[in-house]
């Protein structure tokens, strides 16, 4: 019962969920819009299962004073404290609660973000190495597209920046493309397997 | 509700049953939708499917040995970018089942953080029947399977940080990335761990292709279930999938072909 | 501990370079792309009072490259007088959303409620964007200051995508390929992005194949699209900065090749 019930409930809302798809008739929307809104509400409740969990995991680690004891510390002040900002002082502007998400939070995320120009950095320092014929054509392309995308590329010749273009429209393309059709395709058989209940590995790890 | 309100309005159309615009759509699902059963009885009346090796699923024995050895740790994530109802989540899932079964079996600490609550929730339950399933359920850890937070780069901080203190021998990317993705495969990189990734976003699949050993690309990693299983009726989709991708080829020519000799046909655009 | 201090080097060059780029001040003239031109021109030709939805989906930490590009599209839709609907489908796009919005609007002295309206945030974006399709009011029952929406003078004859010329979703993430498929697929509804450069090919599919409009991508972008308003901002200051730091990433890779053929020989006279 505990397995097969959740099979039953995938099988009619998946089958519901594609066949309202095909039809603009009003019964089949309004299956739709209320699925919908059920959608939004469950979501909503997940976030009490993550927050408790959070506090629960980082409470414990503290209790047993692992090594990373202060970020665990760090991470339950700023949960308490971005409500409790947003509950004395509304969430407008000029509240508490957004000057510490444009002054603490936004600053930190973009911080990180910019990781990746770094990162970028090292791993082209490593990763574009002539090894091989295609390794080399591979590198030749990435000058030719790095040099082509910024302003001074038209400065040294006009056909740079139509090079780069051509390469992103064509090659580049065809072959995302080529992903894509296989991306969307074991998409599409997972979804399949999970609505006719031969995946189950959702479902305590069957 | 929408269906009282144009019940009680007898000037509201009530629109057909099947729009004819999406008809194209519904002939191919429906196609392959039969292809799909097509190989699946196919496989319950005695035919074997095989499919080839793939580098990335066949290290992962690799991978979870190494973390043993070393007496270190392995880290599998699902990225910041997907969540439970994707199927790459799912794939993701299905890998996670096999790699927590060898980690049972060979008693290596398996972390997994996560962005998403109902992710995390069901990564402990996978990893909980693994561990039934290698017959060590003393060995599962629900601490090591935790929710860090929503925002992208909140998770990628923390699992960069997690990466830099645990030093797990073997790191797993698998799931949907975002711009994260080369932020957590660079700081693997840079303490030396095997790393096996596997994504559906095609940029952050060239990131991985850089930055990590293997990479499972385009539709191997939906692939995986089937191949660390061995369970028929997956491969069999598997399977089915091969023939949706040649008749979407052929298709493909056929159309180059006529549009080349009538440019002015539009007969496949749909 | 060389792999550590080459990273060392690699990461400190990067830095000094692209401080030093802030430093000085060259102004270059960007010719604008195909794809950005084409983002100009539609909303230049639009009929004053033509509403556009801008949807506010990423996250604060690509604000230093999505603002210009945001700034830039909302100068030109104000100065044109079109009727501006704000939402975010991201909760940390909001807040940026309403600020961006609310400053641009002040610099042409357009009205809140009457020129332009902010709806707020709605999770579940999937379900958000379809819900649009059938009635924005409904999605949206309040605007983000608590004012009802079907009280708005901005949203008298606004109902669904029916009403609605062009969707720019302002994303980081794939945001706009939930625009794409869900707004454009089934409702028809044109849409365009202002996204950021490592955003740009993966949207080159739909963008060839016209299912997105156009694109405003990346800080080179958002330089283009001042350039065309005849108004510097933060796209065209980045110009030098971002040509400085391909220039250092070229030289790296040069660099990187020199020293794997001189080991290589090396190795071989081994």
């Amino acid at each position: 019962m505990r397995t097969k019930i959740p099979l039953v409930v995938c099988l009619a809302f998946g089958v519901i969920m594609f066949a309202q798809y095909f039809s603009n008739h009003t019964i089949a929307r309004a299956v739709y819009n209320n699925i919908l809104e059920w959608w939004q509400i469950i979501f909503a409740f997940t976030l009490f299962v993550g927050v408790a969990a959070f506090i629960k995991n980082n409470l414990k680690s503290i209790s047993l004073g692992k090594k990373d004891t202060p970020y665990k510390i760090v991470s339950l002040i700023g949960l308490a404290l971005m409500p409790l900002l947003a509950i004395i002082g509304g969430t407008r502007i000029g509240s508490p609660f957004l000057w510490s998400f444009e002054n603490m939070l936004a600053p930190m995320q973009a911080t990180v973000f910019s990781l990746l120009a770094f990162f970028v950095a090292s791993a082209s320092f490593r990763g574009f190495r002539a090894r091989t014929v295609s390794a080399t054509i591979l590198l030749l392309t990435a000058l030719i597209v790095l040099i082509g995308r910024i302003p001074l590329a038209e400065m040294i010749s006009e056909s740079l920046p139509k090079t780069t273009f051509w390469i992103q429209s064509y090659p580049s393309m065809a072959a995302r493309r080529a992903i894509l059709i296989g991306i969307g395709l074991g998409s599409m058989t997972t979804a399949l397997r999970v609505i006719l209940g031969i995946e189950r590995t959702y479902l305590r790890g069957e | 509700m929408a269906v009282s309100a144009a019940a009680s309005d007898g000037n509201v159309e009530t629109g057909s049953w099947l729009n004819i615009d999406t008809l194209p759509t519904l002939i191919f699902s429906l196609i392959s939708l039969l292809i799909v059963l097509y190989a699946i009885w196919s496989v319950k009346s005695g035919r074997k499917f095989t499919i080839r090796e793939i580098p990335g699923l066949k290290a992962v024995d690799e991978a979870v040995g190494r973390a043993t050895e070393m007496g270190s740790s392995i880290l599998y994530t699902p990225g910041w970018g997907g969540d439970i109802q994707r199927p790459t989540t799912i794939a993701s899932m299905n890998i996670l089942s096999s790699v927590a079964t060898r980690t049972a079996e060979y008693d290596c600490r398996l972390i997994y953080p996560t962005h998403d609550p109902v992710i995390m929730a069901v990564a402990q339950e996978v990893v909980k029947e693994s561990s039934i399933k290698a017959g060590h359920p003393e060995r599962y850890r629900a601490d090591d399977i935790f929710y860090i937070s929503s925002s992208q780069f909140g998770y990628a901080a923390a699992v960069d940080g997690i990466i830099s203190r645990e030093k797990p021998a073997s790191i797993f990317l698998l799931g949907t990335f975002e711009a994260e993705s080369l932020i957590l495969a660079e700081t693997g990189n840079s303490i030396g761990s095997i790393q096996i990734a596997g994504t559906d976003s095609t940029i952050q699949l060239a990131f991985f292709i850089v930055a990590c050993d293997y990479t499972l690309i385009g539709e191997e990693l939906f692939a995986a279930s089937g191949y660390l299983s061995g369970n028929e009726s997956i491969l069999s989709s598997v399977k089915a999938q091969d023939i949706i991708k040649i008749l979407i080829s052929l298709f493909i020519i056929v159309a180059m072909i006529w549009a080349t000799i009538d440019p002015s046909s539009t007969w496949w655009v749909f | 501990m060389d792999r550590l201090r080459t990273r060392w080097i690699i990461f400190s060059g990067l830095a000094i370079v692209v401080i030093v780029s802030y430093l000085i001040t060259i102004k270059f003239k960007t010719a604008p792309s195909p794809a950005t031109l084409k983002a100009y021109k539609y909303l230049d030709t639009l009929p004053e009072k033509s509403v556009v939805i801008f949807s506010f989906d990423h996250e604060a930490s690509s604000l230093p490259e999505i603002q210009p590009i945001a700034l830039a599209m909302l100068r030109h839709a104000f100065k044109n007088d079109l009727k501006i609907v704000g939402l975010s489908l991201f909760a940390e796009g909001t807040a940026i959303g309403y600020d961006l919005l609310s400053k641009t609007a002040r610099e042409y002295d357009r009205q809140y409620g009457s020129d332009y309206i902010f709806l707020g945030f709605k999770p579940q974006y999937i379900s958000a964007i379809l819900g649009m399709g059938e009635s924005i009011k409904r999605v949206f029952p309040e605007d983000y200051l608590g004012n009802m929406t079907d009280t708005m003078p901005i949203m008298l004859g606004i109902d669904s995508y029916d009403n609605i010329e062009m969707v720019v979703s302002i994303a980081d993430g794939d945001r706009t390929v939930q625009w794409v498929e869900y707004a454009g697929a089934r409702y028809n509804q044109k849409v365009m992005a202002g996204l950021t450069a490592a955003m740009i090919t993966s949207y080159d599919p739909y963008l060839s194949s016209e299912q997105l409009y156009a694109v405003v991508g990346g800080l080179r972008g958002a330089a283009e699209y001042e350039n065309l308003l005849d108004k510097r901002g933060g796209g065209s200051r980045g110009m030098l900065a971002q040509s400085a730091a391909h220039l250092y990433i070229l030289a790296l890779v040069i660099v990187g090749n020199i020293i794997y053929f001189r080991n290589r020989r090396r190795r071989g006279g081994e």
